[in-house]
């Protein structure tokens, strides 16, 4: 990476908790982060409105193709979404 | 920073760098000086040259000439009164050096591999030429693996009086071969054919609340090219004979089929959606690892359906290997009744052997328990099953004791958590490497396994690791093995196990995947013996199932690290940045004291790319 080394300090707000997870909007409206429980370190309960801090960088694209087997799954995904949808709304009519 | 006279000490061979300015004519003292532990970052870039710098304990108490800034080296130059660098006479070693050369009369370990400079460079092949440069400085836990020591033997372990080992309990597995998975009027096992019963789903999807639809998918080797969603488990399909219970008796197997759990909530979205697995079957499984499928192998795979929104709550992941259970256990009870001895192709004993005069080991095995997928369910009546058996969240974590026996027949079903490559299916702790590996070595004694899970909260974390520390101390042993999957928090407690375990006294050796992504985040003075699981060519965690669970390979080492722990020698340190170098250096040499091929599993790089990648490549 070109940039890899450039660390920030970044804070943000948790906005959802779960069981498994936890969704956290980053602060200035710069984005939304949604990590697995066991990337988060934890001194106190898990309430939603808590601060939380990183350090992070800025994402580098790795090169210019996309990589067949992620746009294969996503489609997948798409698709099967698709079909839920129809079928729900099929089920609601 | 300056260092106290014990650092000093600690680091009497290392270059003697002044931590802040300093005025002609001062007496060099250890508060003078600056820790050698921050000098490799700064030697890269540039800050800091070490070139003709004298070492801490020639230039204490010796009177600086000249005014120096901070993170000056000190050079002859501008010390009068320096002490000469000692010669590496015998009557100056310490005894403690004099002592354990006596002991350790094998040979030498090798020098460390070749440093790649002060950066690891990555090379991606994806046509264009990507390199990455991953710092990974941590002090304490950066690439956690060290250079094994000499010796793997264990001279002192002979036995003071000639004491006989001890069969405490067996297991003996009756494996039945299964060569077709059919569908059928009633779940039956006829010769190598498995029966399932058609209309068995919505008997699994009536059983939980949550699930809203199950679907079942035999898959053969020629369907594996098949898409399929997040793999959640692999699992044997295993019942015991009688009313034998998980660790004794004599269990009744299935060879050649596995059942295997998949699923999404009712959006589609994949229950364990960080870094799932899903895909087509054949590119995302790593064949051959203990907790996955082998090749050749029939997969009776459920793609089960829960309730929106649930994938990430604790009652979703378990109501889908609830209702994958209901099949499991008619298959089991189909495994039961049959009564034709004939179809028995292989019988396998496990005897628990203790081995009393030798030196007594305990495997401390780290499972997840931060909640949600995040889940074990610990003891079932069944192997792998769900019924009778207690979520180790329920439990609160804390450290439960059982046999080596009961974990290879199936005590732990693992709601398996994120990380494909790193988790480890319910499969692999039927085969778990360690437990195998321990309990059929003659020199040391295995005294059991210890399971703790890893809590979400810091204090909860270290409450459960002061459990396993008191329990180790009163389990009275010699050496122990810590071991984690994955990586994230849990690493926590894992380094908090090991500073419990090592501050009694005893030799610990951690076995974790740490490489470049997994580094550990925290470190302490008794992680010195590191076994690192990673085997991806790039040293991070990939969506290819199992890819980096503990393998044989990496049982062996922690194996021999811990005689040679246990017998006092010293492990080199780790180098600061993470090189596969290390561990194919530390291979070598146990095959050599060894006098046996340690075969290496292969890596992601042996499946199979997708036809639209390989075209571009040819």
């Amino acid at each position: 990476m070109k940039y890899g080394d450039k660390i920030i300090y970044m804070e943000g707000v948790i906005v959802e908790v779960h069981d498994g997870c936890v969704g956290i909007d980053l602060k200035g409206r710069l984005g939304y982060l949604k990590i697995p429980m066991r990337m988060l370190i934890t001194d106190y309960p898990l309430v939603v409105g808590q601060e939380v801090g990183w350090n992070m960088s800025f994402i580098e694209q790795l090169g210019p193709e996309a990589n067949e087997k992620y746009v294969s799954n996503h489609d997948a995904c798409l698709k099967r979404q698709k079909e839920i949808k129809a079928q729900n709304g099929d089920s609601e009519e | 920073m300056s260092i106290s006279a014990e650092t000093a000490k600690e680091h009497a061979k290392d270059p003697a760098v002044l931590c802040c300015r300093a005025e002609a004519g001062i007496t060099i003292q250890a508060s003078n000086l600056e820790d050698p532990a921050i000098f490799d970052d700064l030697v890269d870039s540039n800050l800091l040259n070490l070139d003709g710098a004298l070492k801490i304990e020639q230039v204490l108490g010796a009177t600086l000439t000249k005014t120096c800034d901070s993170l000056t080296p000190l050079t002859a130059d501008v010390l009068e009164g320096y002490k000469a660098e000692e010669e590496e006479a015998p009557a100056a070693a310490p005894a403690e050096e004099a002592e354990a050369a006596e002991e350790a009369p094998q040979m030498k370990a090798p020098a460390a591999a070749a440093v790649s400079g002060g950066v690891m460079k990555i090379h991606i092949g994806e046509g264009k030429d990507i390199d990455i440069e991953l710092p990974v400085g941590f002090n304490g836990g950066a690439a956690a693996q060290v250079e094994l020591p000499a010796g793997v033997q264990v001279p002192g372990a002979a036995p003071v009086k000639e004491l006989e080992p001890k069969v405490v309990r067996s297991v003996t597995r009756k494996h039945y071969q299964i060569t077709e998975v059919k569908r059928g009027p009633e779940t039956k096992i006829e010769g190598t054919t498995l029966y399932i019963r058609e209309g068995i789903e919505q008997e699994a999807i009536d059983s939980q609340e949550l699930v809203h639809n199950l679907k079942i998918d035999i898959i053969t080797p020629e369907q594996y090219h098949t898409y399929s969603e997040t793999i959640m488990d692999v699992q044997p399909i295993a019942t015991k004979e009688g009313d034998a219970e998980i660790g004794s008796g004599v269990t009744r197997v299935l060879d050649g089929v596995v059942i295997m759990v998949t699923g999404t909530d009712d959006n589609g979205v994949q229950i364990g959606e960080f870094g799932s697995s899903e895909g087509y079957l054949d590119e995302n499984i790593m064949w051959g690892r203990p907790g996955a499928p082998e090749k050749g192998e029939i997969f009776i795979k459920t793609e089960v359906t829960i309730k929106e929104g649930t994938n990430m709550e604790r009652p979703g992941p378990l109501a889908a290997h609830s209702a994958t259970d209901v099949i499991t256990q008619e298959i089991r009870e189909a495994l039961k009744a049959v009564e034709d001895e004939s179809l028995v192709v292989n019988t396998e004993t496990f005897d628990q052997v203790r081995r009393p005069g030798r030196k007594k080991v305990v495997i401390v095995k780290e499972i997840m328990g931060q909640g949600a997928m995040h889940d074990n369910l610990i003891l079932p009546v069944e192997p792998v099953g769900v019924l009778g058996a207690r979520p180790n969240v329920d439990l609160g974590n804390v450290p439960v004791m059982m046999s080596p026996l009961e974990v290879l027949d199936g005590a732990i079903h693992a709601l398996t958590c994120i990380g494909p490559a790193s988790k480890e299916m319910s499969r692999h702790y039927w085969r778990e490497p360690l437990v195998l590996e321990a309990l059929h070595d003659e020199e040391v004694d295995l005294c059991g396994v210890l399971f703790v899970g890893s809590p979400q909260i810091n204090a909860e974390k270290f409450y459960v690791s002061k459990r396993v520390g008191m329990t180790v101390e009163a389990l009275d042993v010699d050496g122990a093995f810590v071991t984690t999957e994955g990586f994230g928090n849990n690493h926590i407690d894992f380094a908090s196990h090991i500073e419990q375990i090592g501050m009694r006294g005893v030799p610990v050796v951690g076995m974790s995947f740490c490489a470049v992504q997994g580094a550990l985040v925290v470190g302490n003075k008794y992680m010195t013996h590191m076994v690192d699981n990673n085997k991806s060519e790039s040293g991070i965690e990939n969506e290819v199932l199992a890819c980096n669970t503990l393998c044989k390979e990496d049982a062996v080492r922690a194996l021999a690290m811990l005689k040679a722990a246990m017998d006092g020698e010293e492990v080199k340190a780790p180098e600061k940045k993470w090189n596969p170098n290390v561990k194919a250096n530390n291979v070598e040499l146990i095959s050599k004291t060894m006098n046996q091929t340690i075969e290496l599993v292969a890596n992601e790089q042996s499946l199979p790319m997708s036809q639209k990648r390989k075209e571009k490549y040819d």
